[in-house]
């Protein structure tokens, strides 16, 4: 508690990014896929709901992007990002398995 | 707000590296796709009249269609009855022949000579336009499609990290200094205060912009990875089958009585024309048009299918009538286009378009003016190397994409006469013009350049108008269509003194702002002035 609090810098950028770029777009894949089997209409909710889904990557993959900056280095980065993409590709898999 | 120190510091690194990676680029894509709003009146300005007789009346287009069919029957596989002949579809039977690639085709139109023969033309839609939003959509690459729509993908992507990061910079004080113009002597805090204006205000509509274009760069690719990952057998697209006849021996309504239906059915829903396709000895047809109460995602219509042998409308790809999904996907890509309200939100969004082209102007200039070299009691210091190409870069390529699609524009009305290959003239002229103005950029230093480059675009707008005015008076193959085309006329005379304006304002900056900046006269052609401020050559005029 009493260490100094770790103060941010942007030595590590290309990591950072390419964590955001790489492990953001494999998030945002799977949390349309989450989308396209939990919102109302569910895996078949037709045509225009499919192009709705394709629509969702760019905002979450961006949105990753945007604030992969403040991990406090590129290690964390690919480590946090890589449980997220476990937990929400786990989760897709229950789901796909559960209502597939 | 407060944010820490560091991470505001992060934030200012990023944003400088996106912007100095993308600026340029998004600035081709906003001024293009500025003028991209008025696509189609500047593609009906630009196409040459008709040699076509006049149309035959609604009722007459199936005793037209069966004598095109006697004599072409390849277009019966892709035909259309033109509901309002307008200038670049002035036929009232129209017929699609497939070309070179998937969406390329050759448009050939139909008419009745005075004798009654049939008249065909192989239409002439002027290219020009098209042009414009290929630069618009493809950041100003001359690279084929398939390598420029990724790289106009990563650069969507960079834009949005640039909107956020920016955000945040500027988020601590951004109750202070939103709309401050601190106009003195200080210019960075000037151009700083103009593009945290133009960035903020805008905000939203440049959100919607990054986020659609990664969609328009790698939707095939999201949607492969989808049916991939997503979906269990690769991405269950529902195919529509059309409606087929009633009754065996159907036959398909006229046009005069598709038009009386769909206006019952449809109501406030213009109709443009309708198309058809014959495949397997059965009609499928399609409606075109639009009803301007509500927004479209194909920029300037909405078409849904139709039955031919009944007249029946199938609403659910109408902007108003759909289902959810489709409603809230229909709103994304009319909030790109700016394809609802009409011609009131066509201009406010030209002028977004043009206050994002600013935006990254004024980013790059900032970057100039953050490394400037300050005067000291010893002299004018010589600017970095990376401020002046910095400097020519920016000039060269956002003047001369100004100054290339004037020139191009101003040579539509001369090139039919002339050339053959239109597209590709129009393409040679812009990038020329382009490729010279950064090269001149470079040889002439950037403040010399931006004044020569301003007056050259002012002078490449003005020839624009005056190529109409040439069509007016029948001169060298030119023409002018009567109607609302003048307004592209009138638009280009106004952006003159435009152009002009902002030449006197930046030579005056040469002449006579700091010395000490890569906006000054350069320094080898200049006496040293005696107060740090001072006349030179070039000034003298």
């Amino acid at each position: 508690m009493t260490s100094p609090r770790h103060r941010l810098d942007s030595a590590d950028w290309f990591g950072k990014t390419a964590a955001g770029l790489v492990l953001g777009f494999s998030l945002a894949l799977a949390v349309s896929g989450l989308c396209a089997w939990l919102t109302p209409g569910g895996i078949a909710g037709g045509n225009g709901k499919i192009q709705f889904v394709m629509w969702l990557i760019a905002p979450l993959w961006a949105g990753v992007l945007c604030f992969v900056f403040l991990f406090r280095d590129s290690r964390r980065a690919w480590c946090w990002l890589a449980v997220a993409n476990l937990l929400a590709f786990g989760l897709l898999a229950g789901v796909r398995g559960l209502l597939g | 707000m407060k944010i820490r120190n560091d991470v505001i510091k992060v934030y200012k690194d990023v944003h400088i590296w996106v912007g100095i990676l993308s600026g340029l680029m998004l600035f081709i894509a906003f001024y293009a796709g500025a003028i991209t709003m008025f696509e189609k009146p500047l593609e009906r300005w630009a196409t040459p009249p008709s040699s076509l007789a006049a149309p035959p009346p609604l009722a007459g287009a199936e005793v037209l269609l069966q004598a095109v069919l006697a004599e072409h029957p390849q277009a019966a596989k892709n035909y259309l009855i033109v509901v309002e002949p307008t200038v670049d579809a002035p036929a009232r039977v129209i017929w699609r022949e497939p070309g070179k690639s998937r969406r390329q085709f050759t448009e050939f139109g139909a008419s009745f000579a005075d004798d009654g023969s049939l008249q065909v033309e192989q239409l002439r839609k002027a290219p020009v336009a098209q042009l414009v939003d290929t630069l618009h959509q493809l950041v100003g690459l001359p690279f084929p499609d398939a390598l420029a729509r990724p790289i106009m993908g990563a650069v969507a992507l960079l834009y949005a990290v640039a909107l956020v990061s920016g955000l945040i910079i500027f988020l601590p004080t951004l109750a202070k200094d939103l709309l401050a113009m601190r106009i003195g002597h200080n210019i960075k805090r000037l151009w700083m205060d103009v593009h945290n204006a133009l960035g903020v205000v805008s905000l939203p509509f440049h959100v919607v912009m990054a986020l659609t274009c990664v969609v328009f760069a790698f939707h095939d690719e999201f949607y492969d990875v989808q049916g991939a990952v997503v979906y269990e057998q690769g991405v269950p697209w529902q195919r529509e089958t059309p409606p087929g006849p009633p009754t065996p021996d159907a036959r398909p309504l006229p046009a005069v009585e598709l038009l009386r239906l769909a206006h019952v059915q449809q109501p406030g829903f213009e109709v443009f024309n309708f198309s058809f396709k014959q495949a397997g000895g059965q009609l499928e047809a399609s409606i075109t048009g639009l009803d301007t109460r509500y927004g479209t995602r194909a920029r300037t219509y909405a078409s849904t299918h139709l039955n031919p042998y009944t007249g029946e409308i199938d609403p659910h790809d109408l902007p108003g009538q759909m289902e959810p999904w489709d409603a809230a996907v229909n709103t994304f890509f009319m909030l790109h286009f700016g394809s609802f309200g009409g011609n009131p939100v066509r201009w406010l969004y030209l002028l977004l378009g043009l206050a994002g082209a600013l935006l990254f102007y004024t980013g790059n200039l900032l970057w100039i003016e953050s490394r400037r070299r300050k005067q000291r009691a010893d002299g004018v210091p010589e600017q970095t190397r990376s401020a002046r190409v910095l400097g020519s870069l920016t000039v060269g390529v956002s003047l001369g994409c100004v100054v290339g699609i004037s020139a191009t524009l101003a040579a539509t009305k001369w090139l039919p006469q002339r050339v053959d290959n239109l597209a590709a003239w129009h393409e040679g002229i812009y990038y020329a013009v382009f490729v010279a103005a950064v090269a001149w950029a470079f040889v002439r230093g950037a403040p010399r350049a931006a004044v020569e480059l301003l007056r050259l675009a002012a002078l490449a707008t003005l020839l624009i108008p005056l190529s109409s005015l040439a069509g007016v008076w029948g001169i060298g193959g030119a023409w002018h269509h009567p109607g609302m085309g003048f307004i592209v006329d009138l638009t280009a005379l106004a952006a003159v003194p435009v152009f002009l304006a902002i030449a006197a304002y930046t030579r005056r900056r040469m002449c006579a702002g700091h010395t000490d900046s890569v906006w000054a006269q350069p320094a080898s052609s200049q006496p040293l002035p005696p107060s740090g401020r001072g006349p030179a050559s070039a000034c003298q005029e």
